[in-house]
């Protein structure tokens, strides 16, 4: 026990490799579609190829007599209602589909084969009905209504205001100052039009899940799911099951950028096993039915009319979002409630009428996308920004620093801002003006057909989880000292379970290598994690996690303080080591301790040692109805971006040259890893606005569900990245950092907008900004 | 996955080949198999037997034969492109699919192939090309023009065997632009192939209607050197037999715009 003391290697600032990273580079991490068993059964979906349509009858009798066919199920084998706000959606549809692509009938078959073709067997009769594809049409007089029921639908929360005889699924209004005085005050007055349509989220990983119920009615799911807690409630909830007789487990997964965080196909899952006794059965959807059957990213219309003096200073704005959440709520609502509480962007706007309405539309129903709908509000809000700018002859760099929200404003939902929940946006736009090189000029001409052009815009987001969200930690020791962590956090390649080991190993004061993280979850071992979404993992799990290291050490210290004959108070720990403050040269390894001590006589010394944490979201409330008034977010964070791009002004093809980025994440915590991160979103923001859309037909039947057809931003198309960092500390965060990991999305399409709008001296506002798109606002002279 | 089961046939001789496509109620002849597998799993086709056409010797010859290049029906896009032996049609094939798919796509598969775009018989066309074809009458040469009207016109259980290229068509002066929406690797907006000839244009359009077609009326106004080259470009949209498309990858509109610019800047290069 006398030796040298050296510093501990590992701080949060190092720059280390993601602790999976071997494990994926090998191949050796296992997802769930790698985990079948040679028990188990086959289930392939059948979907509606019509957006809305009467189900006349379904004749499954050819199928069922198919070989190797095990079950057939419809929606009149479970007639239940999911749904984590509204309960509206059947897991198979009942009597009707509302959107092309809507799961039908699932065939259980001992291969898929086998099930592929039983498939093709079964007769659907479909009596077409008429269809809405966008909100405008969905609240026109006279459209065809998708939920009769609306007003009879269980709400599984209270804030979301259904609208019955309407397509309104919710609706959220922020008033706050006198806009009409206001605009009558204002000498420049902006208003312009927005719309953006549904895309997908395309993870790696198609989406897939797995049950199966033992003879006591043990259930047992696999998935690929964000949120393994929610998926066991469900289940409980819908089929009537213990909560705890459902154990649920989650490998790692391969990306789902939100579109994993619902619950679909486990409850398809579950209704198979059933059916079949048990057994165990997979579901398996194809890439083109993960595309147009699983839940994607909302569509919006927006209206924006902004209010200012003729030195730019906004006084005033008026705004309507329309979300297209498609045929199901889903989540929908509440990201109606972010856009809503935070719609203004990261402005000063004392005077504001806000309304926010989420519109059953016959589109894939929408769920939560990196982003949560901030990064297609915030496309609306940055161009009109720069419209606005344009009106009063001012630089848009300019226009967004002088209105940028600062510590004492209010928000849009009349929260203080302080230094500590906001962070300071002026300072990224400093240095934002300086990593783009912004003084050289917006548009610059560069030869007799290509000018070269920058756009900017303002990024912030509020975290948007329910006032109770909860999460936790549970610490084990190893025989070495080395530490084990058990969350419920999902590894999906945002790094989240590297940042919490590397926040651990600091607080413990070990190297990193002495922290192993249970990398998959299991709801039996694992404390619940309200859900691995809303770049909330650092934050909710990391205070947890914090106060699990807390509660561990004090145990060490008490152990370490009999073993070295002084108070608690007298015992430092470093480098996995606890020692006298008076003699550092006197000291114990963890390994001496955390299984208890054992003095050289033999006797024993305190027990071992469980480091436990656990976190519940305080303080948030829900938006008043009427004023939209409440705190839905514990802190934003803030940035600005800069996307430069080259355009042939003859056939309006352009190439995107480099996307800027300053970001206040509170902290640097690995800003290699948080780069990276930063630059991942900036490229999917960039493929989104470039071009990412559903396409459909008139029948509305999407015409590119596939990746033959839908095309997305690939390697070798990726512009220079360049990325700067502010650091204004949040507080009541482990070690002040921020929320990022969604964040490099945000405002890259408006960014990326506002560089084409200036290369073409027009106002382009929709997505995707393709050539044609270009040609068209050109004035599309053939 | 592809769910139903079929016969795999490997023929050594092309008369085997037809034999067998003779033995089955829903066969398929298999070159690089890319659309095959790609619409059985998408459940467009389903056939009882695909005869790979790879081990006949004629469909894999790549040589020149006398006066003309013979490129036997199996040589895959990427090998006739290494070859360089027909430079324009090395552009059309460089610019089909990807590097993967070049490697297994052939000849053959992408002139039959359901895939409306076939961007390999803008050469040929324009080349004035022979093709042979294999079936079980036995084998007949002829024009490219005889054998491709939109698409190409097989008697029951014929298949490509070879196409024979003009020598004196290789190295005219050419020009290929391959129009997308956006994306490099895609099908195109526009595809097209010209070769300069003597006074004259000869050219060949792909992605603008639903087929591949040579243009003689398109051709004499591109080539009527008594106008201006805008006023050509235009005369020669005038002789479009058809509409443009309107599909996901763009209007008829914006089609005709893309065949406008490209027509333009094909008429600069070749100094027309």
């Amino acid at each position: 026990m006398i030796g040298k003391v050296i510093r501990i290697k590992t701080s949060i600032a190092d720059a280390i490799p993601r602790i999976e990273a071997w494990e994926k580079a090998t191949g050796e991490a296992k997802y769930c579609g790698d985990l079948a068993t040679p028990d188990e059964l086959i289930a392939r979906v059948l979907v509606s190829p019509h957006a809305h349509a009467r189900i006349r009858s379904i004749d499954v009798r050819a199928a069922a007599a198919m070989p190797g066919v095990k079950a057939i199920l419809t929606g009149e084998d479970f007639p239940i209602l999911s749904g984590v706000l509204i309960e509206d959606r059947p897991p198979l549809a009942k009597e009707r589909v509302r959107y092309a692509g809507e799961a039908v009938a699932v065939v259980v078959a001992a291969d898929e084969a086998q099930a592929d073709l039983a498939l093709q067997a079964i007769r659907v009769d479909y009596a077409p009905l008429p269809f809405a594809l966008t909100p405008s049409q969905a609240l026109a007089a006279g459209a065809p209504i998708l939920h009769e029921g609306l007003g009879e639908y269980k709400l599984a929360v209270e804030d979301v205001y259904p609208q019955p005889g309407t397509n309104i699924v919710s609706q959220y209004n922020m008033r706050k100052g006198d806009t009409a005085a206001a605009f009558s005050q204002c000498e420049v007055v902006m208003e312009q039009r927005y719309f953006l349509p549904p895309s997908d989220h395309l993870a790696m990983e198609v989406r897939t899940a797995r049950a199966s119920i033992t003879g006591d009615g043990e259930v047992a799911v696999t998935t690929c799911s964000q949120a393994p807690h929610v998926v066991q409630e469900q289940i409980a909830t819908c089929f009537d099951v213990p909560t705890g007789k459902v154990r649920v487990t989650v490998p790692y997964v391969g990306g789902s950028f939100g579109g994993k965080a619902p619950v679909t196909l486990e409850l398809l899952a579950y209704m198979a096993t059933k059916k079949v006794g048990g057994r165990p059965v997979r579901v398996v959807l194809p890439r083109e039915q993960d595309m147009a059957s699983a839940p994607c990213r909302l569509g919006l219309e927006a209206h924006i009319k902004l209010g200012a003096s003729k030195n730019g200073v906004l006084k005033a704005a008026e705004i309507t979002y329309h979300l297209d959440c498609g045929a199901y709520a889903d989540i929908a609502p509440y990201m109606t409630m972010a856009m809503a509480a935070n719609g203004t962007g990261p402005y000063n706007i004392e005077n504001l009428a806000c309304d926010a309405v989420s519109v059953y539309t016959n589109h894939t129903y929408a769920t939560s996308f990196r982003g949560f709908g901030h990064e297609s509000y915030l496309f609306c809000v940055e161009r009109a920004m720069d419209a606005l700018a344009k009106t009063c002859g001012m630089d848009p760099w300019e226009i967004r620093f002088r209105n940028a929200i600062r510590p004492g404003c209010l928000s849009p939902s009349q929260i203080e801002c302080t230094a500590s929940n906001l962070g300071d946006l002026p300072e990224c736009l400093n240095k934002l003006k300086a990593l783009s090189h912004w003084e050289e000029g917006r548009r610059i001409r560069v030869d007799g057909r290509t000018v070269r052009a920058k756009g900017i815009a303002c990024l912030w987001k509020a975290v948007n989880p329910p006032s109770d969200a909860i999460s936790g930690a549970v610490l084990t020791f190893n025989a070495d000292g080395s530490v084990n962590v058990n969350t419920g956090v999902i590894e999906m390649g945002s790094g989240d379970k590297t940042r919490l080991a590397q926040m651990l190993a600091d607080k413990l004061r070990m190297d990193i290598g002495m922290v192993h993280v249970a990398m998959s979850v299991d709801t039996r071992a694992n404390p619940k994690h309200w859900k691995t979404v809303a770049s909330l993992s650092e934050y909710l799990n990391g205070v947890a996690l914090m106060r699990a290291a807390e509660d561990a050490l004090s145990q060490i210290r008490s152990i370490a303080a009999q073993a070295l004959h002084c108070a608690p108070e007298e015992v430092e720990i470093d480098d996995a080591k606890a020692h006298k403050r008076s003699n550092p040269k006197e000291f114990f390894h963890f390994k001496e301790l955390v299984h208890g001590y054992k003095a050289p006589d033999g006797t024993s010394v305190g027990d071992p040692v469980l480091g436990r944490g656990g976190f519940m979201l305080k303080g948030l409330s829900p938006l008043e109805p009427g004023t939209g008034r409440g705190k839905l977010a514990p802190a934003w964070t803030v940035g600005a971006q800069v996307v430069e791009i080259e355009m042939d002004i003859f056939d309006y093809t352009y190439r995107i040259l480099r996307a800027g980025t300053v970001m206040d994440i509170g902290a640097p915590i690995n800003l290699k890893a948080t780069t990276e991160m930063i630059n991942g979103g900036v490229s999917m923001g960039l493929s989104l606005a470039s071009r990412e859309a559903f396409a459909y037909d008139a029948a509305g039947v999407t015409r590119t569900p596939n990746l033959r057809t839908y095309k997305l931003l690939h390697i070798g198309q990726e512009p220079e990245y360049r990325v700067d960092f502010v650091f204004t500390p949040q507080e009541d965060a482990p070690f002040g950092l921020r929320s990022f990991t969604e964040h490099g999305i945000l405002g890259i399409p408006a960014a990326l907008g506002n560089a084409l709008s200036a290369a073409l001296d027009r106002e382009i506002n929709s997505l995707p900004i393709t050539a044609e798109a270009l040609w068209k606002a050109a004035g599309g002279n053939v | 996955m592809i769910a139903r089961n079929f016969a795999y046939l490997q023929p050594d001789t092309k008369e085997q080949a037809a034999a067998f496509y003779q033995e089955f109620a829903e066969p398929f002849y298999y070159g690089g198999g890319s659309e095959i597998i790609t619409m059985c799993r998408a459940g467009d086709i389903a056939p009882d037997a695909v005869i790979d056409l790879k081990r006949i010797p004629e469909a894999n010859v790549l040589r020149l034969e006398g006066d003309a290049l013979v490129i036997g029906g199996c040589v895959p896009l990427r090998a006739i492109g290494d070859s360089g032996l027909f430079p324009l049609l090395k552009l059309v094939c460089g610019r089909i699919a990807d590097h993967t798919n070049q490697c297994r796509i052939t000849l053959g598969g992408n002139l039959c192939g359901t895939i409306q775009y076939r961007e390999t018989a803008l050469a040929l066309l324009l080349a004035d090309a022979l093709v042979v074809l294999f079936g079980p009458g036995g084998a007949r040469a002829v024009s490219i023009h005889e054998a491709f009207d939109e698409r190409m016109r097989l008697l029951h259980g014929e298949f490509v065997l070879q196409a024979r290229i003009p020598a004196q068509a290789l190295f005219l002066p050419y020009v290929h632009v391959k129009k997308t929406a956006g994306e490099k690797i895609d099908y195109p907006l526009v595809s097209l192939s010209a070769l300069a000839c003597g006074d004259g244009v000869r050219v060949a359009l792909s992605g603008l209607l639903p087929y591949p077609f040579r243009s003689r009326a398109m051709e004499d106004a591109l080539s009527n050197r008594s106008e201006s080259r805008e006023r050509r470009v235009q005369n020669a949209i005038q002789c479009l037999p058809a509409m443009p498309m309107a599909d996901y990858q763009g209007s008829a509109e914006y089609r005709q715009f893309v065949l406008r610019q490209t027509l333009a800047a094909m008429m600069e290069v070749l100094n027309l």
